[in-house]
């Protein structure tokens, strides 16, 4: 286990930026904390919950996956190396989710590649990000325990750094790394876990409404109530770190060349499902958005969820980013109310 | 990759969102989390707004209609016809003859300099957009 | 515009979206916010579901429907009628904000006089609205506390456009409910730099901030601005009139930058015939779209991601947007294109960067002069008016005593809609846009998830309608007006009511406005594209 200043964080960062592309929490000059390109004058550690998962990273809104030229095609792989630095444990759980469910029988290979060459360094929580966590009700945090390669857990001025792979012993191998070696080192940091654990409250109905779903489902009702306000914006799937649906389409670049291209998509367009029949077997807002939510709570590939208890990883983000207050957190509540 | 600040291009609502940029191409749309507009949230038309920006539709060089058919041409060509036929229509037939439509799709600056370009350089008032429309 | 400048002084949003976050009712006609304007839209949703009031006036069933407390499907372009009929009930019951009325605003007499002759019976006999429902609406805007009133294309495009628009500043100012955060007349710009195009003098009769063209003070600033003499005084063509001169022969050369009237104007065969008489047409757009294919010269431009810039939203605030990636092959930013011809003609001033234009834009615009780069890079913008560095920005307008002073009450007479339905052409057709596509999709359409979506234009048709003409949803039918005709799709709905079409003007195969009338509100030259009569029939 090793120590490392706050302060030197960004030297670290610096440093690591030679051989790698860092992606890490700025602020921009308007007051809005991304994940971006390290930069010296941007970087911040003052940061809560990333507005956006971090999947893009692997798996990019739109890429190009071929070129089409003179009658052959050439795969365009587009991968450099790159630190993932700071993500929380419940959008580490999602890519470990996406990286299961992209590589579990074959081996997609945009997403592979560039999962093999992602360094990931964890910033645990010690208390919840905003009111929408439920991270330790589902498993996925507030820290991660496995297939990470750094962890850090916040000890005031400095960081506890934990190694999880190799690799991330290697880069904490020298200064300013420094050796915590006092002989309680780790019932320090399981204590550090401990309180950041009771730190964030269970969501009881998360557990209840999966149980309802698993005897039978919710009553149609509370679909129908949420899919009158829905606006299809698709906002609750762009955000989700586990949501991994694509649609691909080609491009005609030139008289003899092309491209495929593949971008986001969502199960919340009535096109996601429509056959070319124009039948939708999905024909309504609310079956649609019955779907996505059974998808996560009920029929997830229990292979791919990993350690968590489901396939959604408690984020809360489709419940901070949807404009109508169609959550996770909202959707379990209404199907334990009994109110629709 | 890079996020560059920009407004969504499509209503009047004007939701600020980030560009995500890798390699000289725009990868993806991220909504500023803290505007006061769209609080990180999007449409469905605003999480997809860059991917025209990529069409292999695009205009790359300004064409001039030569023998009815429009022409490659290069800008230096263009710009010098767009300022003889178009000064030699106001010599002729008056400067009311002439018509400048500003865009509600392009930026205020450029709206500025088109309404300077109507009323300075050819003094006609004929200026509009399809605000109407 | 016109009908709110006249009313209050200033043509713009009153209001701010942020407060719709606090509105007790919002009374919506002539916008499909969801639809149109998603981050409204759903702002009201969540305000209804927090215990406030939908007044919904619209012909069609739309997303905001189930959520309104009352939704009245008022007959076609009979807005004014309705309204004055709501104001009637306010004065006769005395619900009206006497105070207020006395002390902010002049002409309540001739108001009272004209809205007296609008009864309940009379009103019914036009809209359609039965008389108790008439008297709930008018009940519930008048006693909310904060009302706020939305509107978008619905209202405007009408020949009645800017009497629809000054009645319902009539109405908001009777009932005081202008002035004060959470009310308001709030009409929602459809694109996202409708407000800063006008704002920026892109408009006939005025400079930037709405100063006259034919105001002398006005002249000699942007003369000595611009180093230059002689400047015209006499205010120009509105695009609709620029097309009829253009027929006439009396416009011979059109600069389009960045708009595609070949598709959006109305009556598109006249429109086509127009511009083809040109001498000379010059097109600065990002697509070859319908009008630059009939250019004599076409100029690439840059899109939103490849330059920098400000833009206008409909809330008057000013933002600001930066270059992302290069253009394509040559093309350029538009600042860059006319900055050049301005040069080339001999105009002064040399612009290195936006910034330097919003330097100028500053100083001749009282309203912008606050507005400035190194302050919108580090916030989320500034509302004008802005008159200085220090000021914040203006959130809503007429707080204290209207942008003109008094607020003046502009009654208006019930005029018919320029084509009624008849033995011939027995039913109405109204257009708009749909959520998955803008405006005439030279951007939208280029998105391949919001084209999967709606790939193709849908005539909305009523059951009863449909039943009567044989035809079913995904039927190909022909929808014929006086001026042309086009193929699409129908669905059957019950969205829209009984004798109304509905369908979009997206797209370029089936171009709505080859049917659309050319007919105009005579002060805002805003064309009738929400109504015309046509006859429809299944192809076989």
């Amino acid at each position: 286990m090793k120590l490392i200043e706050k302060t030197k964080i960004k030297g670290v960062l610096a440093e690591w930026s030679k051989d790698f592309n860092v992606l890490c929490p700025s602020l921009t000059p308007n007051g809005d904390c991304l994940f971006d390109d390290f930069d010296p004058q941007t970087f911040t550690l003052e940061y809560r919950k990333p507005s956006m998962p971090q999947k893009r990273s692997c798996f990019p809104q739109a890429e190009k996956i071929f070129d089409v030229r003179e009658g052959s095609f050439v795969p365009a792989y587009n991968h450099k190396k790159t630190v993932l630095f700071g993500i929380r444990a419940c959008d580490h759980m999602g890519l470990r989710q996406s990286k299961s469910f992209f590589t579990r029988d074959i081996v997609d290979p945009f997403f592979g590649c560039r999962s093999e060459d992602t360094v990931i360094v964890v910033h645990a929580c010690s208390w919840p990000q905003n009111e929408t966590c439920f991270c330790t009700t589902v498993h996925s945090g507030p820290y991660a325990t496995a297939d990470f390669d750094i962890q850090l857990f916040d000890m005031g001025t400095d960081f506890l750094v934990e190694a999880g792979s190799d690799k991330g012993r290697r880069m904490i191998s020298s200064s300013p790394f420094r050796d915590f070696d006092v002989d309680d080192a780790q019932e320090r940091l399981e204590r550090v876990k401990h309180m950041a654990f009771n730190s964030i409250p269970i969501v009881e109905e998360v557990a209840e409404a999966m149980d309802i779903l698993k005897a039978g489902g919710a009553n149609e009702t509370v679909w129908e109530h949420l899919g009158r306000k829905c606006i299809a914006c698709g906002g609750c799937v762009y955000v989700c770190p586990t949501c991994t649906c694509f649609t691909i389409h080609d491009r005609v670049t030139s008289k003899d060349s092309g491209e495929r291209v593949r971008t986001w998509d969502t199960c919340l367009f009535e096109g996601f499902t429509k056959e070319a029949s124009g039948h939708n077997p999905r024909p309504t807002q609310a079956l649609r958005l019955k779907r996505r939510h059974e998808h996560k709570l009920l029929h997830y590939n229990p292979v791919d969820i990993q350690t968590a208890l489901s396939g959604c990883v408690g984020c809360g983000r489709c419940s901070d980013s949807c404009p109508v207050h169609i959550g996770t957190l909202e959707v379990v509540k209404a199907i334990t109310d009994h109110i629709y | 990759m890079a996020r560059i600040p920009t407004i969504c291009p499509f209503c009047g609502c004007g939701c600020s969102m980030y560009l995500v940029v890798d390699g000289g191409r725009v990868t993806g749309v991220e909504p500023s989390p803290a505007n006061p507009i769209n609080k990180g949230m999007l449409c469905a038309k605003g999480w997809n707004a860059f991917e025209f920006v990529h069409s292999p539709d695009r205009l790359t060089k300004p064409l001039v209609r030569k023998n009815g058919v429009l022409t490659e041409s290069t800008w230096d060509e263009a710009l010098d016809l767009v300022c003889s036929r178009l000064t030699g229509i106001r010599d002729t037939h008056g400067p009311d003859a002439l018509g400048f439509l500003c865009s509600a799709k392009c930026t205020n600056e450029e709206n500025y300099l088109l309404m300077k370009l109507a009323r300075s350089a050819f003094r006609t008032n004929n200026v509009d957009h399809c605000a109407r429309l | 515009m016109a009908g709110l400048a006249a009313a209050f002084g200033s043509g713009a949003m009153t209001n701010s979206i942020g407060e719709f976050e606090d509105a007790d009712l919002f009374f919506v006609i002539g916008s499909n916010t969801t639809a149109q304007h998603p981050l409204i839209g759903t702002r009201i949703i969540n305000a209804v579901e927090r215990g406030a009031k939908l007044l919904l006036f619209d012909p069609r069933e739309i997303q905001l429907a189930p959520f309104a407390s009352l939704h009245l499907r008022q007959n076609f372009g009979t807005d004014v009628a309705l309204v004055n009929g709501m104001m009637n009930i306010i004065i006769q019951e005395d619900l009206y904000d006497r105070p207020y009325v006395e002390s902010r605003t002049e002409g309540f007499d001739e108001l009272k006089a004209l809205v007296s002759r609008y009864t309940p019976k009379v009103v019914e006999q036009i809209t359609g609205v039965r008389s108790a429902d008439l008297y709930r609406a008018a009940v519930m805007y008048a006693q909310a506390d904060k009302a706020m009133i939305v509107y978008a294309m619905g209202i405007t495009q009408h020949v009645t456009g800017t009497d629809n628009v000054k009645t319902l500043a009539n109405l908001a100012m009777l009932t005081g409910h202008v002035g004060r955060h959470s009310t308001g007349v709030n009409p929602l710009r459809g694109q996202n730099n409708v407000q800063g195009a006008c704002d920026m003098g892109g408009l006939p009769g005025v400079f930037t901030g709405y100063q006259r063209v034919n105001d002398p003070a006005s002249v000699q600033k942007f003369e000595k601005a611009w180093e230059t003499t002689g400047l015209n005084t006499k205010p120009g063509l509105t695009i609709t009139g620029m097309v009829e001169a253009a027929h006439s022969g009396s416009l011979k050369a059109l600069y389009v930058m960045g708009e595609n009237p070949l598709l959006s104007d109305p009556d598109l065969t006249h429109a086509e015939h127009a511009l083809g008489n040109l001498d000379f047409l010059v097109v600065q757009d990002i697509f070859l779209t319908e009008t630059a294919a009939l250019a004599d010269v076409i100029l690439p431009a840059a899109c939103f991601a490849e330059k920098d810039g400000t833009y206008t939203n409909t809330e008057r605030r000013v933002q600001l947007s930066r270059k992302a990636v290069e253009p394509p092959g040559q093309a350029r930013a538009d600042w860059e294109i006319v900055s050049e011809l301005l040069s080339r003609l001999g105009c002064c001033g040399t612009y290195p960067d936006t910034e330097s234009i919003m330097r100028e834009i500053n100083a001749l615009t009282p309203s912008y002069a606050g507005i400035t780069y190194r302050r919108l890079a580090s916030g989320y913008g500034l509302q004008w008016p802005c008159p200085n560095e220090e000021h914040p920005g203006t959130v809503f307008l007429h707080r204290d005593q209207f942008t003109k002073g008094k607020g003046t009450f502009l009654p208006c007479e019930f005029r018919p809609p320029a084509e009624a339905p008849d033995e011939e052409f027995d039913l109405t057709l109204t257009t708009g846009r749909i959520y998955y596509q803008f405006h005439t999709g030279t951007m939208s359409r280029r998105i391949e998830i919001l084209e999967r979506e709606a790939p193709q234009p849908v005539l909305e048709i009523n059951p009863e309608d449909a039943k009567r003409y044989g035809i079913r949803t995904n039927d190909l039918v022909e929808v014929e007006s006086r001026r042309g005709s086009i193929r699409l799709k129908a669905e059957v709905t019950t969205r829209v009511p009984r004798k109304v079409l509905f369908t979009t003007f997206h797209f370029a195969e089936s171009p709505v406005n080859r049917l659309t009338t050319s007919a105009f509100d005579p002060v805002s030259e805003i064309p009738e594209l929400k109504g015309c009569a046509v006859k429809i029939r299944r192809c076989s």
